[in-house]
């Protein structure tokens, strides 16, 4: 891992610019009709959901952003926007990729998309169905990842696959069962092992451990803590849960009916909240 | 090398803190009304006074644990520059936190399902150590503080009080930072172990690091400050050598 001084931030990698997602007729009153003050993000009049709206944030190699918030809050839609599975309705999402160039997601075509999702960047849905195809064995997922980035040769293929499934603690033997017979904590660390395939810079966590039993959770978080610490990648944490959130991300920003109403550094988002919303979110997170 | 050469590592300057608790009808609490400080390289400072008077919270101000209200916070970095932690980015401020400013709490904070050594060892890193150094320093620093070597890789979750606190004493020393922030580093320690920790902390100093540290027993701040800055109702009430601040307390406070 390169170091660097303190003033000499890592450039971004990931940077968010007024990215917006409305479903629904969009007009200049839909916007002051929803949000945290109005305590909704539907508009009344139009029927409008400004599912987010107005955020922005950037993300160097090495570090992880969170995003936190309740259900509904518009944390998902911001993951799904960055990672180009909808379509965002306003502000751009530039990735910075590995030969340097700089592409805006929101402005490119699908199968430009599809290739970027390939190679510099990559999602850990909280449902493993999402990330994987649960009829084919784990070692085929990976593999599969693999050919999409132009893999050819059957053996480098399996023994990168495997390699992998190492890596993320999946027993080598069972490398050729089908995924749909694995238990929710396998298939995360299956999801984990194909997003990491091709090296991404960039990798979005959306509730990686949501659903799990304590114990498992446990598991499958220290990994991908020591992960993010490994490789360096640029991470997007996206969470309800405040546990999750200070064990992985050292910024974040907290999210409230589509808008965000607070940033900054965890601890501090954990030990002094200033908006009403956060104080109210750590409050209950302590009960 | 004169004194005067010796530029200041912090520069608090009209430091103000209050929460609004909206949970709580919205009420405000002030406890940081206005405070200036300077601690220099190798100085030990001491903050004295009672419960309540703001000396947690002016650690917490200057490491952003607190987001400060208004004033100044001046950290001179290795570079020699000057950045005011007070409005510096969150991403910036990630990035001193660790080799130019460091924290020890009361409580161990340390990520869970590690055990000490792993936990000492990483926070080298954090700062910049390669990890078989780091590691060899952990060591040394455990060994120091006289942590039993079988508890090294234990979850430091099963540790005792005394212990954790030990284990997060080594951590926020290991490869110091240029400023070090102490709050009550030594409260649970028994008397030989609570010696040892001491004599780590007076080491700091003699190396050129700068301490800023909450003690509760003066015994602590007789020992190790070369200043003593007393607080009352977040606000600075007096000041100067510990043997002179210290005994205007002795009446009240022991």
């Amino acid at each position: 891992m390169t170091s660097h001084s303190p003033m000499e931030r890592a450039p971004w990698v990931l940077k968010v610019e007024n990215l917006g997602k409305v479903f629904g007729p969009m007009d200049s009153g839909v916007l002051t009709e929803t949000g945290p003050e109005i305590g909704t993000s539907k508009s009344p009049r139009t029927g409008t959901v400004v599912a987010a709206w107005d955020v922005n944030f950037e993300v160097a190699a090495g570090e992880a952003l969170g995003v936190i918030g309740e259900s509904g809050s518009g944390k998902s839609t911001v993951m799904r926007a960055i990672a180009g599975d909808h379509e965002a309705s306003h502000g751009a999402v530039w990735l910075r990729t590995r030969n340097g160039d700089v592409v805006n997601v929101a402005a490119i075509p699908d199968s430009a998309r599809r290739a970027l999702r390939v190679d510099e960047l990559a999602v850990v849905y909280q449902d493993a169905a999402e990330g994987l195809d649960l009829g084919v064995t784990a070692g085929g997922n990976v593999a599969d990842r693999l050919t999409a980035a132009g893999w050819r040769n059957f053996a480098e293929i399996r023994h990168r696959a495997a390699h992998l499934l190492g890596r993320t603690e999946v027993p080598l033997e069972r490398m050729d069962d089908i995924v749909r017979q694995f238990s929710g904590g396998m298939r995360q660390r299956v999801q984990l092992a194909k997003a990491l395939a091709n090296n991404p810079p960039i990798v979005l966590f959306d509730e990686p451990t949501t659903g799990l039993d304590a114990s498992v959770a446990a598991g499958v978080l220290d990994l991908i803590r020591d992960l993010l610490t490994e490789l360096g990648i640029a991470a997007v944490v996206v969470s309800h849960d405040f546990s999750v959130i200070e064990m992985l991300t050292t910024r974040c920003i907290v999210m409230h009916h589509g808008r965000v109403v607070e940033e900054g550094l965890t601890d501090q988002l954990l030990e002094d909240p200033l908006h009403p919303y956060s104080q109210r979110l750590v409050a209950a997170a302590r009960t | 090398m004169t004194t005067d050469l010796v530029l200041p590592v912090l520069r608090v300057r009209g430091l103000r803190k209050h929460f609004i608790l909206h949970n709580v009808d919205g009420r405000r609490v002030d406890a940081l009304h206005g405070i200036d400080l300077d601690v220099l390289p190798g100085e030990h400072l001491a903050l004295a006074g009672s419960s309540g008077a703001g000396k947690s919270t002016l650690l917490r101000c200057i490491y952003r644990t607190y987001l400060p209200s208004e004033g100044e916070v001046h950290l001179r970095l290795t570079t020699g520059h000057e950045v005011d932690l007070a409005t510096l980015s969150d991403a910036e401020m990630a990035g001193v936190r660790g080799s130019e400013l460091g924290y020890v709490s009361q409580f161990l904070r340390a990520e869970p399902r590690r055990g000490p050594l792993d936990i000492v060892a990483r926070a080298g890193v954090a700062r910049g150590m390669d990890l078989s150094d780091a590691r060899d320093a952990a060591a040394i620093a455990l060994k120091r503080l006289n942590i039993d070597e079988a508890l090294w890789d234990v979850y430091a979750t099963v540790l005792s009080g005394g212990e954790k606190q030990r284990v997060n004493l080594a951590a926020g020393t290991i490869s110091p930072p240029r400023l070090l922030l102490l709050d009550e580093p030594v409260s649970a320690l028994d008397p030989s172990n609570r010696e040892a920790a001491l004599d780590l902390i007076a080491d700091l100093t003699s190396h050129g690091v700068g301490v800023l540290a909450v003690f509760h027993d003066l015994e602590a701040m007789e020992r190790l400050a070369t200043r003593v800055v007393l607080m009352a109702d977040g606000l600075i009430s007096a000041q100067g050598p510990p043997t002179q601040i210290l005994s205007t307390l002795t009446g009240v406070s022991r």
